[in-house]
């Protein structure tokens, strides 16, 4: 055999391997998104090996300051537990905010302020509730029914703004993002500071969405109540998606809003819609962010989460499942990386590239599905003929 | 009266740059959302370049402007790459292309920054200092009243992005390449007929938009900031692409509303002076721009037409 054929047979092989990992069109939706993180893995551990540095131990580190893998040793009332439970906790928000984001996507919307709904429903859970005496069998609803309601009226006031005066909807919530970030920040500034730590007041425990520093089994633990209704909403609006009228039709429009409009759905009812439902989302974030994970508000700073968000639910596809997953892996790069620059002497910026790179490659994953695809048919072309000769 | 229009425009200019960048792309057809993290990226390395050099060759740093506005513009135009590719090869959502570069650009700045300070020059710091522009005044200009004021202590990179954007101008609206470009975001189909690569043009007009928006970029970090740090993500990009929207996807409309941005800007903050009111009020007169772009935007967004194919990769098969 000539050598120009070996070649030709060792890429083929390599092909091969490929095609069977991720050719099954059943799981492409896992194995896509699982293959893209593995490269953007290699790629880090390219930048740690320059570094000098070992990269297995980064991300055995990773995993283990996440609190997915045990830690040699750990202070007192805490575990991998404990570790866990934070992890949780820290990643509440971003599935919101990844909803929110996926749902507008599906209606075709891009909503960019998140970040600015986020903010506002904190706000107003802050000082309507966060700073009451209410027990916290009143306390914490509220708290929910406030996000619910500032992130609706927000998300729905740029959905009619775009309806009714044809502003794009990019442009008003990065105005709203700015507006809301400068007001609070007065208002924080005048009213509510803590003249210690520069940000808002603390929040009275009962308004909390997170109950802190539970004793349990001789450890203290943060447990998100947030995470559980960010996990059974995600379940809920799968179902709405897949299932229900109006799911259908905010997809429709997303999809092709003229043929939408000749199937006889009201577009511009449904678009406000969309925007209602992603802002209610991102008003969860907001207070499961700011009355969850922190107790206060930092004034005149947005929550990246809510930018995070946008790539979250493009890892995840827009899938309320695949939303979960991706948000549990880029809350365990966020949460590990401290323990990891301490343990590894590895920078702990090295965390939000390698975020960035997943998101990189995520974003070609539709490239890949159909090279895939290409690749398949050609070869089973190939195969056919070699079976003719 | 001096200090409005003098710091109006050099907050307005650079935003005009990054918004006649966004132009070029998004008139080509592709939405660019990745200004933002362009403009801190082409910052980036055009500060970083200005750094090694004044640190290895021992030139004073003021000395190597116009080497660091060059810099950025490669700069940026490297990183736009990554965008031009995603979209036109590998056919990603352009949003969300542009949103993720966005983030890897904040991401890989700061990284590289801290990496490259303690690993070259032993310190800990997220910063490269690259000093503050000098700045110069017209002679006889500067004496007319009131405008006049527009030729006081200018920035020099205020000349250089005039005339950059004049060049762009004159490409973009009474050129060969710019009429393809522009028929690139409204009917790609004419051009490919005519015999023109789409995404070759395309892909020019993205790196355009990367190169401006490094300018941009690098012109903040030496009047607003003195330095490169994380804080020159701060929503310029985003800024620009409202800008260059509400200026209806064309270059003078668009000029327009980058100064309205920057007198609002400034105006509020010499508002806040005169009514001497306590420093927390100047949290409100920030959101002037903001607000009064709303308003605006309420009254004349009726007739804004964005190009025709935007955001939808040029697919020949498709009618």
């Amino acid at each position: 055999m000539s050598e120009k054929n070996m070649d030709k047979r060792k890429g083929n092989t390599f092909n091969r391997v490929i095609l069977k990992l991720l050719g099954n069109e059943k799981w492409q939706h896992l194995t896509i998104p699982i293959f893209l993180i593995f490269l953007s893995f290699i790629a880090a551990s390219i930048i740690i090996l320059s570094l000098g540095k070992n990269p297995l131990g980064a991300f055995y580190n990773l995993l283990q300051g996440a609190g997915i893998l045990p830690k040699p040793s750990y202070a007192g009332y805490k575990s991998m537990l404990t570790d866990f439970l934070s992890l949780l906790n820290y990643m509440t928000p971003m599935i919101f905010a990844s909803l929110a984001v996926a749902i507008a996507l599906k209606g075709g919307l891009f909503n960019i302020g998140v970040s600015g709904q986020m903010l506002l429903a904190g706000f107003f859970a802050t000082i309507l509730i966060g700073y009451s005496e209410l027990n916290w069998v009143i306390a914490k609803p509220l708290v929910l029914l406030i996000g619910i309601i500032a992130g609706g009226i927000l998300g729905g006031l740029i959905g009619f703004l775009k309806y009714k005066f044809n502003i794009n909807e990019v442009v008003s919530s990065i105005m709203f993002n700015y507006i809301i970030q400068y007001v609070l920040s007065f208002f924080i500034h005048s009213y509510y500071i803590d003249p210690v730590s520069r940000q808002s007041k603390y929040i009275n425990d009962a308004a909390r969405l997170t109950l802190v520093n539970v004793e349990l089994i001789n450890l203290k633990m943060d447990i998100s109540i947030g995470f559980v209704i960010a996990i059974i909403l995600a379940i809920v609006l799968k179902q709405f998606f897949d299932k229900s009228r109006i799911g259908f039709e905010i997809k429709a429009v997303g999809a092709n809003s003229k043929g939408a409009k000749y199937a006889g759905i009201n577009v511009g009812k449904t678009m406000i819609l969309t925007m209602v439902l992603s802002g209610i989302f991102s008003g969860l974030a907001g207070v499961t962010y700011y009355l969850g994970y922190f107790a206060s508000i930092q004034p005149k700073t947005l929550p990246s989460v809510g930018f995070d968000g946008i790539a979250v639910a493009l890892l995840g596809n827009t899938n309320p499942y695949g939303i979960i997953g991706a948000s549990f892996i880029i809350s365990i790069i966020d949460r590990g990386s401290t323990y990891m620059s301490s343990m590894a002497g590895v920078r702990k910026e090295i965390a939000s590239v390698i975020t960035g790179m997943i998101l990189l490659f995520s974003a070609c994953s539709a490239y890949i599905q159909y090279r895939i695809r290409a690749k398949k048919d050609s070869l089973a072309f190939m195969a056919g003929r070699e079976a003719e000769e | 009266m001096d200090t409005l229009i003098i710091d109006g425009l050099s907050f307005a200019l650079p935003l005009f740059i990054m918004a006649i960048g966004g132009i070029y792309s998004e008139r080509a057809g592709i939405t660019n959302l990745a200004l933002e993290g362009l403009q801190g990226f082409g910052a980036f390395f055009g500060a970083l370049w200005a750094v090694v050099f004044s640190h290895f060759f021992n030139i004073p740093i003021q000395k190597l402007f116009y080497f660091a506005l060059l810099l950025a513009m490669v700069g940026g135009m490297l990183f736009s790459i990554l965008h031009a590719l995603l979209c036109i090869k590998f056919k990603a959502n352009q949003v969300i292309s542009g949103v993720v570069i966005n983030i890897l650009s904040m991401a890989l700045t700061v990284f590289l920054t801290t990496q490259i300070n303690s690993l070259v020059f032993g310190a800990l710091s997220d910063k490269f200092q690259i000093g503050t522009s000098v700045r110069f005044t017209v002679p006889v200009l500067s004496k007319i009243p009131v405008l006049g004021a527009a030729f006081k202590n200018l920035y020099p990179f205020e000349i250089v992005i005039l005339v950059i954007a004049i060049i762009a101008a004159y490409v973009l609206n009474k050129t060969r390449f710019g009429l393809r470009l522009r028929a690139c975001g409204d009917n790609p189909h004419s051009v490919d007929a005519a015999g023109v690569e789409v995404f070759r043009v395309q892909f020019k007009a993205v790196l355009i938009s990367g190169a401006l928006s490094g300018l941009g970029g690098i012109s903040y970090a030496y009047s607003i900031s003195t330095n490169f740090s994380p804080s020159i993500y701060m929503g310029y990009g985003y800024l620009a692409i409202a800008a260059l929207i509400f200026g209806n996807w064309k270059i003078l409309p668009t000029l327009g509303a980058c100064l309205l941005f920057g007198f609002a800007r400034s105006g509020g903050y010499i508002l806040g002076q005169m009514l001497e009111m306590p420093s927390t009020f100047s949290d409100l007169i920030m959101t002037l721009p903001y607000v009064l772009t709303l308003l605006l935007l309420i009254f004349f967004s009726k007739s804004n037409r964005p190009p025709r194919a935007l955001g939808e990769i040029y697919d020949k098969g498709k009618r």
